[in-house]
């Protein structure tokens, strides 16, 4: 198969959005002419209130909240997701993720880096044809050698890319073979279905590996150092500085090789509290604001010049039941704790209703979910019932560890605590520093505890294998069922989606009735923004990218 | 009967005399009087708290989050639907066991080490050296930011009520010892000390009989104004995060749960407790005012001549 990809579509929108920032400039001066010095004074400028700023750049390491977005602006990669519109929000947009049987990969992606490509029907090789003719933010010319040494450097240093690596199934360096100036293939031991959907990940990006040689020395021959506070990309954006716990100003790079973003320079401020990112973004200072809070959402719904588009997204929150801890090593006791827990009551008051119910253990807009399993709604009498079939008829003493740092866990740990109270559990709460909540999550060593995340790639394997295989690094229940670990591993050897769905309808079956988690919510995605900012388009990584927006004209 | 009677009225009347010297005080100082009110009120409703609540501090109850004060609650509800009344009525409970706890404590190891190291102090012995140690080590203790230290010693001790009142207790005992060993400095030259010395009295008696005895009055008028300070320090330490665990009735913590709210509109989860622990301070700082002017004999004669 093969898949060829213009790029007209691409410029002429760029275009469009230009003239269409130019326009705006006179419109929107005067209301939004902001009294702080941070602020969006100037057409071109994105202002951004986040709750950090990037720790590293550095996409094998770092999964800190900025550094998304940093990525983000000054990478691309090979292959992107098509974007269609957000059937709920007019004028956003969402990544194409559906099941496109008919499409190579069976989805509907178009080149970034990569002008086509050529896929074995089997799954076992890719093979890219790289646009010519496109400059790194240093000016070295994209080559098959980059994307080579991009992967070498996943083999290099393992972390995060590694991760990527064993998800392939690539074995060794050799798998990636340089194939001529601008082709480049990668080729795999057994089939895997998600050669084509990993590409546009959002941690798949591709360096300048002219540049990383440059600063490479022999202690550090992967560029760790330069990479982290710097960057060698082919992204829209170039690091202009980056004040670590204050600001990172990215500006757009003329030379893009499918035209200028619209938003010339952005400003990506730190602002911690919730709060006051909400305050700044309804007194005009900023242009977005990211990660509020449920109910400064519902409140800045009604005000003017600010508008919210909430759409559907991958993320899922959830608590953590340790299968190795005494008593979660009980199902009976897993599924009485979902009993007990008043998930309706919790969406209505933590969330104000700005989120689903989460009644499946994967994201509910992947093809493959499924809720057919769910069968947990509020019940105490029945969770009553499990604990004393499970040897608990007075209840036990637990804990229960949430992030200080992210205000709607508390409120439901508190909610939860009074509700099984009442099956006689009695839950301590721990609340754990921000700083430190990821590294308690994955010491396993907590029998329950918060956490909130999203399988980047839209794939029903990957999401259940991040969470339910035994092997992943991420299975922080400790959860283990052999069968559901072969039916894992045989999904991640077919490129037969049928097949494959069928086998994952039976892993949710399994996992759902052995409720290794306590289902919370499907929480959204709310993108806070001035009114007038256009283009919001919604990925799978739950970030937003700068070269989306322009001012409506 | 009548030398019963006659001993009855001796004694009654010193402590008539003391009362009604207190009373006259309070009438010239009204804040005193206003700051023993709020004292007395706060430990009362400490004392009383679980009667007096009108429902549950902990319990949450999802229907009726975040409602306004009304008739039902007076206070209203936070965004749990906890009582807020019953969580600002509750808190003094937390508040002062530890806030009380933590300055006795510091007061007491203070003190005592303060009256040591100034009984010492000039000698030529190793005990000198001991002395200059310990007043060189309170020295680092205190050139530490409080708040900051105190954050530190809850993170090494873990989350709970103890690490608190020790961390209160050890950032407060550098005040009581230095201010114990100011006031041993000036008393250990008076001529009683050396007549007990010469008598043959131990260094720990002269120390315990006729030291601490004397040197104590500054001490305890400070213990109330620290009451005040280790009660927002430990607001304080809620409020970040390293104070009491959720969601034990406690200001400070209160105030850190509800504060988002306010710019939402939602003042009153954390404007209430805000106020409580306002008064509260306030109240315990004009007690330590009347006990500094009461407990020095110069100020205390000033004040008897005004009063008339």
């Amino acid at each position: 198969m093969r898949e060829t990809f213009g790029r007209s579509a691409n410029l002429s929108r760029r275009s469009l959005l230009k003239a269409g920032s130019g326009a705006a400039a006179g419109a929107l001066l005067p209301s939004a002419l902001p009294t702080n010095p941070a602020a969006a004074a100037t057409p071109g400028t994105l202002v951004v209130a986040a709750p950090a700023t990037p720790q590293s750049l550095d996409s094998n390491f770092d999964v800190s909240l900025g550094t998304f977005e940093a990525v983000a602006a000054l990478y691309d990669n090979l292959l992107e997701f098509k974007k269609i519109p957000d059937p709920k929000v007019p004028g956003a947009f969402r990544e194409d993720i559906a099941d496109h049987p008919d499409k190579p990969g069976g989805v509907n992606v178009q080149g970034k880096l990569a002008e086509s490509f050529e896929l074995d029907p089997n799954g076992t090789w890719i093979r890219f044809q790289l646009r010519k003719g496109v400059k790194s933010n240093w000016g070295n010319e994209l080559t098959a050698e980059d994307v080579k040494w991009t992967w070498d450097r996943k083999f290099g240093l393992k972390a995060i890319g590694g991760f990527y690596l064993s998800t392939l199934g690539l074995e060794k360096p050799e798998g990636v073979k340089v194939e001529g100036p601008y082709t480049v293939s990668i080729n795999l031991d057994h089939p895997n279905p998600l050669l084509v959907k990993l590409q546009p990940n959002l941690y798949a990006p591709i360096y300048d590996s002219k540049k990383c040689k440059e600063v490479a020395t022999a202690d550090d021959p992967w560029a760790r150092h330069f990479i982290e506070n710097n960057s060698a990309g082919f992204g829209p954006y170039r690091l202009d500085q980056l004040q670590r716990g204050q600001q990172a100003v990215f500006k757009a790079r003329p030379d893009y090789y499918l035209g200028k973003p619209a938003m010339d320079t952005v400003i990506f401020r730190e602002v911690p509290t919730s709060a006051t990112r909400a305050a700044l973004l309804q007194g005009g200072a900023v242009d977005i604001a990211q990660y509020l809070q449920p109910l400064e959402i519902v409140r800045l719904r009604n005000q003017q010049g600010v508008k919210i588009d909430s759409v559907d997204a991958s993320f899922m929150i959830w608590l953590e039941l340790n299968s190795k801890i005494a008593p979660f090593d009980n199902v009976k006791v897993r599924q009485a704790m979902n009993f007990a827990f008043p998930q309706e009551q919790v969406l209505k008051t933590v969330f104000q209703g700005l989120g689903e119910p989460l009644h499946g253990c994967m994201p509910n807009i992947y093809a493959g979910y499924t809720d057919k399993f769910w069968t947990y709604n509020y019940d105490p009498e029945r969770a009553r019932a499990l604990l004393k079939d499970a040897g608990f008829p007075s209840g036990f003493k637990t804990s229960l560890a949430y992030n200080a740092g992210d205000p709607v866990q508390e409120p439901i740990a508190i909610l939860y605590q009074t509700a099984l109270r009442a099956i006689g559990v009695d839950l301590q709460l721990k609340k754990v520093p921000a700083a430190t909540f990821y590294d308690a999550v994955s010491q396993r060593k907590q029998p329950m505890i918060f956490y909130v995340d999203s399988p980047w790639c839209p794939d029903v394997g990957y999401s259940m294998t991040l969470y339910f295989n035994s092997q992943s690094f991420i299975d922080y229940s400790n959860y283990k069922n052999d069968e559901v670990d072969r039916l894992l591993r045989d999904t991640a050897r077919t490129a037969d989606q049928a097949a494959r769905l069928e086998m994952m309808t039976k892993a949710q079956q399994i996992v759902m009735s052995e409720a290794p988690w306590v289902f919370i919510a499907f929480p959204g995605y709310h993108f806070a923004h001035r009114a007038g900012l256009e283009g919001f388009t919604y990925y799978t990584s739950n970030n937003i990218r700068f070269q989306d927006f322009h001012r409506a004209a | 009967m009548i030398p019963v009677a006659v001993s009855g009225d001796r004694a009654a009347s010193p402590w008539l005399r003391r009362l009604r010297f207190l009373a006259a005080v309070l009438r010239a100082r009204p804040a005193f009087a206003l700051g023993y009110a709020i004292v007395i009120g706060v430990i009362l409703i400490a004392l009383l708290a679980p009667w007096i609540v009108p429902y549950g501090p902990m319990v949450a109850d999802p229907n009726v989050y975040l409602l306004p004060p009304g008739p039902r609650h007076l206070l209203g509800t936070d965004g749990t639907g906890m009582d807020i009344l019953s969580r600002v009525l509750s808190a003094p409970r937390v508040d002062l066991t530890i806030a009380v706890l933590g300055t006795l404590i510091s007061a007491g190891i203070g003190s005592c080490i303060g009256a040591i190291v100034g009984y010492y102090e000039g000698e030529r012995t190793w005990r000198r050296a001991v002395s200059t140690a310990v007043m060189r080590a309170a020295d680092v203790l205190q050139a530490f930011p409080v708040f900051v230290f105190a954050i530190a010693l809850v993170a090494v001790f873990g989350q709970s009520l103890h690490s608190i009142i020790i961390a209160i207790a050890f950032v407060n005992t550098p005040i009581y010892l230095r201010l114990m060993r100011t006031q041993v400095l000036a008393i250990r030259r008076y001529r009683y000390i050396e007549a007990a010395y010469v008598a043959g009295a131990s260094d720990l008696s002269i120390l315990a009989r006729h030291v601490i005895p004397n040197a104590i009055a500054p001490a305890l008028a400070q213990l109330s104004v620290n009451i005040g300070w280790a009660i927002l320090l430990t607001a304080g330490l809620s409020f970040v995060g390293a104070g009491v665990v959720a969601p034990t009735p406690e200001w400070g913590s209160m105030i850190a749960m509800g504060f988002q709210n306010v710019v939402t509109g939602q003042w009153w989860p954390s404007v209430f407790p805000g106020i409580a622990l306002g008064l509260t301070v306030f109240g315990f700082a004009l007690v330590g005012a009347s006990v500094e002017v009461l407990a020095d004999p110069v100020r205390r004669r000033v004040l008897s001549g005004t009063l008339g």
